[in-house]
């Protein structure tokens, strides 16, 4: 347990703990922003009340996971000064900026907005409460857009020197559109998107499969395959070109996600390795499964290569990253994930055409909705996954290549960290099973189909319902929206 | 190049004072409402003081992560040191937010609302509290080797004068939260928030009284600046305008005006900003560091100005076009459908 007295580690692990449970919240929020301004845009231009009720319905999600996204997210950005304080220094001049433009541009639009959107139904009119539901959307997917900038700069550092121990910026467009900023940007936009229809389509496909509203239902499921036809394949494009950039500018971070311990030439076939398992203390796969040829034409589409694939061996072992394995399968669950949910749009687009999901006999689509339902989560841990590739892999620096991580860390006693470390641990796994908790319970409610449309003077309900208890609303007239 | 030098991080100190500025305002009232909510008698009241702040808090700690964000940029330096003295108290805040921020929505779905009741006073009360001893800390000052880097200990921010900072803030708080609940509320609560507007505005006094007292017979430092010419006069003037402050506040809270005791809070407010900003300037870490020397690169400044300054003006439009949507008193207990 020697790791227990290193503060560096246990601010790496406290950094790790935070980033992996924070990232759950923003990424079903900036993804189902998107979906909240289609469904709203379909309900001003159809006025079928249906898509309206998905609006109201879907906000509560939104909600929920905002709040804990902020409350989560609040201490990532201190952790920079609190345990990262000598890398706050070095990097200020570039990453503390960015980080300052996220506060300003992303974040303030959509927590001013939030407001509108969620409780301005009856006091604001549509056109502005649409421009909220935009603007909301916008927030969000602009803190994509910064933390992706400052993220990959760290990944690959571009527009400027160290300088005793200081990055001074020459150019800062250059830093900010640094190699790894676009293909970075899309694939986490693209990651939100995915996730967050993923989750839409398989709460969908659980109310059909218990026959609850299965026509309100089939409608949202029917939006998200709309728009996952063109995310799913776009998704693996771009992951594909992520990967090649990796190839060309993170030699140690592709080894690592390929557990190639020996070099390959240049002009060489390489294998892919399907599956194996990676030895760190032999420096070799004890147990492996490959595919001849495979990595020439994952790479540059050929099967000779035209650059060398550099083993892990060629570097000492202290500049090259560990946990080799987790790096190796957490890349490989990604894109198996990926190409799932690739297969399962494509599936269910086939029973689209044939007509299977319109509302008489989509609830006989046991295992096509049961697959949708498996799918939900996927999301989450093909993210997860991915950061794990990305930010361990990218170890042992901070700033890639240039400031190593022991030397990015605040001098603090061990047991503070490991005191805030714990607190963090506990306080967060306790928020996530409340986060289950209260998620469960809003899906077990269901959606309020009788609440009233705004603008009609319409008090009926706006679809079949199944009529449950009636409960008479007693709050006063401000509080019944 | 010299004159920018000086220039831009008088600029940036400026523009993070008023960061600061509002989000001491808007989160103050914010989190003296979830202190006072601990002292609410039933479920309807903590409603009401929930709704009041349901659709405005995330906007509100906004302005505290834009001030973090625009420190980390402009002042890299002050942002390590500043944080990494502050561990204790910055976690400390953290988890009040954490759990503040939570109750919001994990209230309005449970069953049970006591514990995320307790939830949201308890967090607001803790996360006030480590803003007190933070800013405590930083006016007692910070231990620092010649180039800028903490070299104190763990427990260095705490201290008496440190406390009475952390008390005094936290009345302050709980005095801008009882007028803007009496701004927003009708009847019964109203009243109630008259009587802790009152004791309210009497402890956040004796407390300034006190730090204005015990200021320069402790910190030698701040003791010289207040005695410098012309300086001298501006800070005799801060305290009797500030004593001139309260009793107004006090009179209209007598004559039961609504909105005024919140007008008058934020002048109070203002004023003492104002004579904090006379203490601290040119620093950035009390007496040790200076805004010239925690600075970015000008080029890093001037990058920052163009992608934030522009924004400013357009943040406190639409956050004010949110007060003006949302305007008129809270009468709900429950703000979803």
């Amino acid at each position: 347990m020697e790791f227990l007295s290193d503060s560096v580690v246990l601010s790496r692990m406290q950094f790790a703990l935070t980033a992996i449970f924070h990232i759950l919240w923003p990424v079903l929020t900036t993804g189902m922003g998107i979906y909240l301004v289609i469904v709203e845009g379909l309900w001003l231009k159809t006025r079928n009340p249906d898509y309206y009720l998905h609006a109201r319905f879907w906000s509560k999600f939104y909600v929920l996971n905002f709040g804990i996204g902020v409350a989560t997210g609040i201490p990532m950005e201190f952790q920079f000064g609190t345990n990262w304080a000598p890398f706050s220094e070095a990097v200020g001049n570039f990453f503390g900026s960015v980080i300052g433009f996220e506060a300003s541009w992303a974040f303030m639009l959509e927590a001013a907005f939030l407001g509108i959107m969620l409780f301005g139904w009856e006091r604001v009119n549509p056109a502005v409460h649409y421009l909220s539901t935009i603007l909301v959307a916008v927030g969000a997917n602009l803190s994509t857009l910064w933390i992706l900038t400052a993220n990959s700069w760290m990944q690959t550092p571009a527009g400027g020197e160290m300088v005793n121990g200081k990055f001074v910026v020459n150019d800062y467009f250059q830093a900010m559109f640094n190699p790894f900023m676009a293909n970075s940007v899309l694939h986490m936009f693209f990651a939100t998107l995915e996730t967050s229809l993923f989750v839409i389509g398989g709460i969908s496909a659980w109310y059909i499969l218990q026959k609850r509203h299965p026509e309100f239902f089939a409608k949202s499921l029917k939006i998200v395959l709309a728009a996952a036809i063109a995310v799913a394949p776009l998704q693996i494009y771009i992951g594909h070109l992520s990967g090649e950039q990796v190839y060309h500018y993170q030699p140690t971070k592709l080894a690592a996600m390929e557990a190639q311990w020996e070099s390959t030439p240049a002009g060489q076939p390489a294998d892919w390795s399907l599956l194996a398992i990676p030895n760190e203390k032999a420096q070799k796969n004890d147990w492996e499964i490959t595919i001849p040829n495979a990595l020439g034409y994952i790479l540059e589409f050929k099967q000779n290569l035209s650059e060398p694939v550099r083993g892990l061996k060629e570097w000492k072992p202290e500049d090259r990253p560990h946990l080799v394995g987790l790096i190796y399968y957490a890349f490989r669950v990604m894109i198996a994930i990926g190409f799932f949910f690739a297969g399962l749009m494509l599936l269910t687009t086939v029973q689209w055409l044939r007509g299977k999901l319109v509302a008489k006999n989509i609830t006989q689509q046991r295992w096509l909705m049961l697959a949708w339902v498996f799918a939900a989560p996927l999301g989450y841990i093909a993210v997860e996954s991915g950061w794990i590739v990305r930010c361990v892999g990218r170890q042992p620096w901070t700033l890639y290549g240039q400031i190593r991580t022991v030397d990015s860390a605040s001098r603090l006693p061990a047991s503070n960290v490991l005191t805030s470390l714990t607190a963090f641990a506990v306080v967060y796994s306790l928020l996530f099973i409340a986060a289950m908790y209260f998620g469960s319970r809003i899906i077990r409610r269901g959606p309020n189909l009788n609440l009233p449309i705004p603008g009609t003077e319409i008090t009926k309900p706006a679809v079949d319902t199944t009529p449950g208890e009636f409960m008479p609303d007693e709050r006063p007239v401000e509080a019944q929206q | 190049m010299e004159t920018l030098k000086y220039f831009l991080p008088q600029v940036w100190f400026v523009i993070l004072a008023l960061f600061l500025f509002l989000y001491v305002m808007l989160d103050g009232f914010d989190l003296g409402v979830g202190i006072l909510s601990l002292t609410s008698s039933d479920e309807e009241r903590r409603g009401i003081l929930m709704t009041s702040l349901s659709n405005i808090w995330d906007a509100n700690e906004t302005w505290l992560v834009l001030m973090g964000g625009g420190l980390f940029g402009a002042f890299p330096l002050a942002y390590g040191t500043i944080l990494n003295a502050l561990y204790i108290p910055i976690l400390v805040m953290v988890f009040g937010f954490i759990f503040r921020g939570v109750a919001f929505e994990f209230r309005e779905l449970s069953r049970r609302k006591l514990f995320w009741n307790f939830a949201f006073g308890a967090g607001s009360f803790i996360a006030a509290l480590g803003q007190g001893f933070a800013l405590g800390a930083v006016l007692k000052g910070i231990n620092v080797d010649e180039t800028g880097h903490f070299i104190g200990s763990t427990w260095d921010w705490l201290s008496l004068p440190s406390v009475l900072v952390a008390l005094t803030l936290i009345q302050g708080y709980v005095l801008i939260g009882s007028t803007y609940l009496v701004w927003k509320t009708t009847g019964e609560l109203q009243e109630t928030h008259y009587k802790t507007a009152k004791i309210a505005a009497l402890t956040t006094l004796i407390g300034a009284i006190a730090i204005t007292i015990s200021t320069p017979i402790i910190y030698e430092s701040a003791r010289y600046r207040l005695f410098q010419q012309p300086l001298v006069y501006i800070f005799t003037l801060i305290p009797v305008l500030g004593v001139w402050l309260i009793w107004q506040l006090l009179q209209s809270l007598n004559r039961k005006e609504e909105r005024a005791p919140f007008v008058w809070t934020i002048l109070l407010f203002v004023l003492s900003f104002i004579g904090l900003g006379l203490i601290i300037f040119p620093y950035i870490i009390p007496t040790k560091i200076t805004i010239y020397e925690a600075s970015a690169d000008p080029s890093s400044l001037v990058i920052m100005i163009i992608f934030i300054g522009f924004l400013i003006p357009v943040m406190l439009f639409y956050n004010l076009y949110q007060y003006i949507v949302f305007r008129g008193k809270v009468t709900g207990g429950g703000y979803e459908e």
